[in-house]
């Protein structure tokens, strides 16, 4: 598990509802994953299938590991 | 930070602030629900309702995924987690919500091996990883985790991953909200939309509000100044006698929703008859359960659970402040017998929950009034 840890001080990001901002850096189109940064530079592993194709550089708004839409142009 | 510092300007924030106070009529005291518990955080974390006029009160709904399981579920995760073999995967906040017999956290400190997780994918992999053992996810989480639990699931069957099942606890937003509505002790002027429940769902499903109750739904975002634009928002149809709903979170919510995600949920999951929230009690279609389609994923059918209904503990009001009908601090128990350290009743174990949110920024500023 590499992504942002729940954080009691800060609230848990998966269990409020709470979806985050994450950029794709790295597509994975066989098994519908993409690799995921945020902007302090942590990474995750995202499932893709909701939100279509990704390519590196897309804006994803990201809830529990998977992309619930897209985000920006 | 794109997305976050531009719904954080303070001088935007002054001029919403404002913009309210010049819709309220003085002498009328409004009541708006947020309904989700990552708003009820925000709100607390930012001040925001600091900035509202007096007479506009934030009533805190029932959003918050962790406080509305019951402690009857929590025994039965712990069941499934004392098997022999078993490694329990759940969410961090879960593994502290006190069930008749302890905690998830206190069953681990016993040796059953509960591990937190992320996300269900990372619970998928530690199935692959250990593929002699049977590994359970504990699924919590309105419309916006239901999906990810269910892609999740979808992939466990593609890759043949054998000793992996979910116990499902997904709930759907709708039916406690009708149940609000009917309940005769609250009265509300509007509801702030959950914001990440409505990316998957759509604006649609709050329809209901406006057309069968008469009350103004606005779509929100989680930042201060979406929390102010949509209140604003609900001012402003109160003001001109309309009710509608209104979507303020746009650069994220379609109206339709994410209909591949609706897609995915309705293969995977199937309504439960009926369901058990905290403090609400039993609610109909209000919960989902693995379709027979996924019934070799399902943990409730895998193992022997107990399903016993468990009452609250009796000093503990999670219920009345989850429907709104008292604050945080004015259940007996609040900061005394249940902290975020030692909780007694759900809401004080989330952050989401609106007495952990108040325990952890609201009431410094309260004891400075009483002061």
């Amino acid at each position: 598990m590499n992504g942002p840890a729940c954080d009691h001080g800060d609230g848990c990001i998966t269990c409020g509802d709470t979806a985050i901002p994450l950029t794709v850096r790295k597509v994975d189109v066989e098994r519908g994953l993409a690799l995921c940064v945020d902007d302090g530079g942590q990474s995750e592993s995202v499932q893709t299938e909701l939100v279509g194709s990704v390519t590196p550089g897309d804006s994803l708004l990201v809830h529990a590991g998977t992309a619930l839409q897209r985000l920006g142009p | 930070m794109k997305y976050v510092d531009e719904f954080r300007d303070p001088e935007l924030g002054r001029a919403l602030s404002g913009e309210i106070l010049s819709l309220v009529e003085p002498g009328r005291h409004y009541k708006v629900m947020e309904v989700c518990g990552g708003h009820t955080h925000s709100i607390y974390k930012y001040g925001v309702d600091d900035l509202l006029p007096d007479n506009v009160e934030l009533v805190h709904g029932p959003g918050c995924p962790v406080c509305v399981i019951p402690m009857g579920r929590v025994d039965d995760g712990i069941s499934i987690a004392e098997n022999d073999g078993v490694i329990f995967t759940c969410f961090g906040d879960m593994m502290r919500v006190p069930g008749s017999r302890g905690s998830l956290l206190e069953a681990k400190a016993s040796g059953a091996d509960v591990r937190m997780v992320y996300s269900p994918l990372d619970a998928l992999r530690i199935a692959k990883s250990n593929p002699d053992r049977p590994v359970v996810f504990f699924a919590i989480g309105f419309e916006t985790t239901a999906p990810s639990t269910a892609l999740t699931l979808k992939r466990a069957r593609a890759e043949g991953v054998e000793n992996f099942s979910c116990m499902c606890n997904h709930v759907t937003i709708v039916p406690p909200l009708r149940a609000l509505l009917e309940s005769p002790d609250l009265r509300l002027d509007g509801f702030i939309g959950p914001g990440h429940v409505a990316t998957v769902v759509g604006a649609r499903p709050f329809e209901f509000i406006p057309a069968d109750y008469g009350k103004p739904v606005v779509i929100s975002g989680f930042e201060p100044l979406d929390l102010l634009q949509s209140v604003q928002m609900i001012m402003r149809q109160l003001a001109g006698g309309r009710c509608e709903v209104e979507n303020q979170y746009t650069r994220v919510v379609p109206y339709e929703g994410n209909l591949r995600a609706l897609e995915v949920m309705s293969e995977v999951f199937e309504l439960r008859p009926h369901f058990e929230w905290r403090g609400l009690g039993f609610i109909s279609h209000s919960a989902l359960r693995l379709s027979d389609a996924y019934a070799e994923l399902d943990a409730e059918r895998r193992f022997d659970v107990p399903g016993v209904r468990v009452a609250d503990p009796k000093a503990c009001q999670c219920g009345e402040v989850l429907k709104g009908v008292i604050k945080p601090w004015e259940c007996k128990v609040f900061g005394t017998a249940c902290t975020p350290e030692r909780p007694i009743g759900t809401c004080m174990v989330s952050p989401e929950g609106a007495c952990a949110a108040f325990y952890n920024y609201g009431r410094y500023a309260r004891e400075r009034e009483v002061v």
